[in-house]
């Protein structure tokens, strides 16, 4: 069992880190205050290749693993970047899986180098009200006419809708009473936001805003068959291999924004005095910051036990599942206690620790939630009757 | 109602903690406990006049309520005293009404009662034994506290036409077998007991209702029992750090131990508040009173069971020694968490009283 990153891992958390740097904290709150889409940061990413992280070479990536697009996140997170950082890169280095494994050449061919390049935008369509983790409820519907599709329905929670030219849109085509299983029916299709028959309201929230959150209220959308991913019916397998990969680049982001957290805590530990000592000499400051490290180191085994199992090729539900749940316990409790360690400079945005603790949160909820995950691991791990 | 103790409130804890001290400081205790004899105490607690408090006057008792109760079980935890036969007696005083000598004699301390329920259960979920058309019980109630100690049990029964019932059965009558089982809480006590066509009297009261009231009881006593353990092992582990010294300076001065006995401070606290406002509720049949009960059982016997862990950690390996006290009230407390329901099975009673989905 070697516990190194190998040299081009290595290599690309440097590089990852060196470019993240160029935007700092200052900007991040800039563009979080503005809601304001990070373009300049999108397209430095774009222009030095790191959105084709994952995209194979042939259609213009580098064709690595979710490793090293988790390295990526990790360290675009780490550098106070945090979520907003990552979500504005994220669809494009990996949401496409679907795509790629599953999608026609010529789809492929227009669409992938486009999206290594940063020119094309892309956002994900699954999630409605009526459907978050119970994904088989969706009532969004593709209805065959001719050689195209028309489609109906409401989604919510779509990030980066606004600034998106595709989505990758999740339907049924066979309603969920009439398939013979609860996953048959649905269909991937990955198509334009055409915003006379889509309309996209941003919904306000608690953070996160330099990447907007979508509601879509889609209306007579008319697509061609060619803009179907795959087969009909089988959208939702499509959409399972990519779930764990999934998990381990959110557990990665809330393991950067952990980072950032604990960095600026020590920091200001060092810093501040009171009493005539510095603060962080005290251990009610001291210990739970410790304890935070122990917790993100640990979380970090997992999740790179987590995404070396899934570029091996190997089953990683457990492992990918586990990652999530203790990146984003340790992330949200680091960012948590790094707000209570700047005492009432943290409750101001000034340090920045508050729109960590905000994007933080985040992870606990997506994409899916610790609650979800217990249920996974208590029912297909621990084999206990499912509750849910 | 008044947030604090009457004068004659304060004043009978007062004289319960100062006999306490006298009769059954810790050393006593340890030796009563190693013998494996404790009648010294249950004898010495009735014959100095101890025993009748919060037992109605009617029955034989000195009067007073749930709130003397509760301030008698607190106290006896705060001594680690052995006080099962005490606790099962008085849960066993409302199945006894209208039965002024069973009381008399269990308060006497020659004739404890018990109410055959298995210590770990809600009282009002415990399952009945069978009686038949001729008053003969059979059946094994096990765990139950204190019928190792007593003269006189109650038996909740069921007869062959479904109907419930309260009966009284003699401990040392025939068709009775007691079974002494051994706790990790040696200040405590249970047994099996195995009844086999024993003959009974019947008790003239509602059996439903009156497991109830036993159940609500023994919620609050073991919550105020769970409060006397953790403000003993709080004095002990603020004495201790404030003693021990190492790095050259007492560890009390550390910061996490501090805040480590603080937060057993903070359970105290929010315990004693609450177990007091449910006595309270209990003695006026407040119509909440079964939340009051469920929630202070929950809340106080968990906090007891971290506190002991609180504490033990704050001592740090003399703790853990057989020869400090620490460790009768750490299996107190632990026990207490799980006597008579734990918080989980009292949360989901609470739930349901609020009636969620």
């Amino acid at each position: 069992m070697d516990f190194e990153l190998t040299e081009d891992q290595q290599t690309i958390r440097k590089a990852v880190a060196e470019l993240a740097a160029k935007f700092d904290d200052q900007y991040w709150m800039e563009t979080d205050t503005a809601h304001e889409f990070p373009h300049e940061f999108y397209d430095a990413f774009a222009k030095a290749g790191w959105l084709g992280i994952t995209t194979p070479e042939e259609y213009g990536g580098h064709g690595y693993g979710i490793t090293e697009a988790s390295l990526l996140l990790e360290e675009v997170a780490a550098s106070g970047a945090g979520m907003n950082g990552a979500s504005s890169l994220h669809m494009s280095i990996f949401g496409m899986h679907p795509v790629v494994l599953h999608g026609s050449e010529e789809m492929k061919r227009e669409n992938l180098p486009r999206i290594a390049s940063g020119e094309l935008h892309v956002c994900f369509g699954v999630t409605e009200p009526g459907a978050g983790l119970d994904t088989t409820r969706i009532t969004t519907f593709a209805r065959r006419n001719g050689d195209d599709y028309v489609i109906n329905g409401r989604k919510v929670w779509i990030s980066k809708a606004l600034e998106s030219e595709k989505i990758l849109l999740l339907t049924r085509t066979q309603k969920f009473e009439d398939s013979p299983r609860k996953t048959d029916g649905l269909t991937l299709f990955f198509t334009d936001l055409d915003r006379d028959h889509i309309d996209i309201r941003p919904i306000r929230k608690m953070g996160r805003n330099a990447v907007s959150s979508n509601e879509l209220f889609i209306d007579d959308l008319r697509v061609p068959a060619s803009h179907r991913v795959g087969e009909e019916g089988k959208g939702f397998y499509y959409l399972l291999d990519g779930l764990n990969p999934e998990r381990c680049l959110v557990a990665a982001e809330a393991l950067g924004i952990g980072r950032a957290a604990l960095r600026r805590a020590v920091r200001y530990a060092n810093e501040r005095e009171v009493f005539g000592r510095p603060i962080g000499q005290n251990q009610g400051i001291q210990f739970p910051l410790a304890d935070s490290l122990a917790k993100l180191d640990a979380a970090e085994l997992m999740l790179r036990k987590a995404t070396w199992l899934y570029d091996c090729g190997l089953p990683c539900g457990r492992e990918a599942n586990t990652a999530k749940y203790l990146c984003a316990e340790a992330g949200f409790e680091a960012a948590d206690r790094a707000l209570q360690t700047h005492g009432g400079m943290g409750y101001s945005e000034e340090y920045h620790v508050a729109r960590y603790f905000r994007e933080a949160r985040l992870t606990r909820i997506a994409p899916l939630s610790q609650e979800m995950v217990l249920n996974f691991l208590g029912s297909h791990v621990l084999g206990l009757p499912r509750s849910y | 109602m008044e947030w604090k103790l009457s004068q004659e409130q304060e004043d009978y804890r007062d004289a319960l903690r100062d006999w306490l001290a006298d009769t059954a400081p810790v050393a006593t205790v340890r030796r009563w406990l190693d013998s494996g004899d404790i009648s010294e105490f249950e004898r010495r607690y009735a014959a100095d006049g101890m025993a009748g408090v919060g037992i109605d006057e009617r029955l034989g008792g000195q009067g007073g309520g749930v709130v003397e109760l509760a301030l008698t079980a607190e106290e006896l935890a705060r001594a680690a005293a052995p006080s099962a036969a005490w606790m099962a007696t008085v849960l066993a005083v409302p199945a006894l009404a209208g039965r002024a000598e069973v009381v008399a004699e269990a308060i006497e301390g020659s004739s404890p009662a018990a109410v055959l329920v298995p210590a770990e259960r809600v009282p009002s979920s415990a399952p009945w034994l069978r009686v038949d058309d001729q008053g003969r019980v059979s059946g094994r109630a096990a765990r139950v506290l204190g019928a190792d100690r007593a003269g006189t049990f109650v038996a909740p029964v069921r007869a062959a036409d479904g109907r419930v019932a309260l009966r009284l059965v003699t401990a040392d009558g025939p068709g009775v077998e007691v079974r002494r089982r051994s706790l990790l809480d040696r200040t405590r006590s249970v047994a099996d007991v195995t009844l086999d066509d024993a003959p009974s009297a019947a008790l003239d009261v509602d059996a439903t209702a009156v497991l109830d009231e036993m159940a609500r009881l023994a919620a609050v006593l073991t919550a105020a029992d769970s409060l006397g353990a953790m403000q003993r092992m709080l004095d002990m582990a603020v004495e201790y750090s404030g003693q021990r010294r190492q790095f050259g300076v007492p560890i009390g001065s550390f910061q996490a131990v501090k805040h480590a006995a603080v937060s057993i401070l903070v359970g105290v606290e929010a315990g004693r508040s609450g177990v007091y406002y449910a006595a309270a509720s209990l003695d006026r049949a407040h119509e909440d009173r079964l939340r009051h009960a469920a929630a202070v059982k929950a809340q106080v016997t968990a906090a007891g069971s971290r506190a002991a862990d609180t504490a033990l950690t704050i001592h740090g390996a003399i703790g853990y020694t057989w020869e400090h006290d620490l460790h009768l009230f750490y299996k107190r407390a632990r026990l207490d968490e799980y006597l008579f329901g734990s918080p989980a099975v009292w949360n989901d009673l609470l739930a349901d009283s609020l009636r969620l989905v």
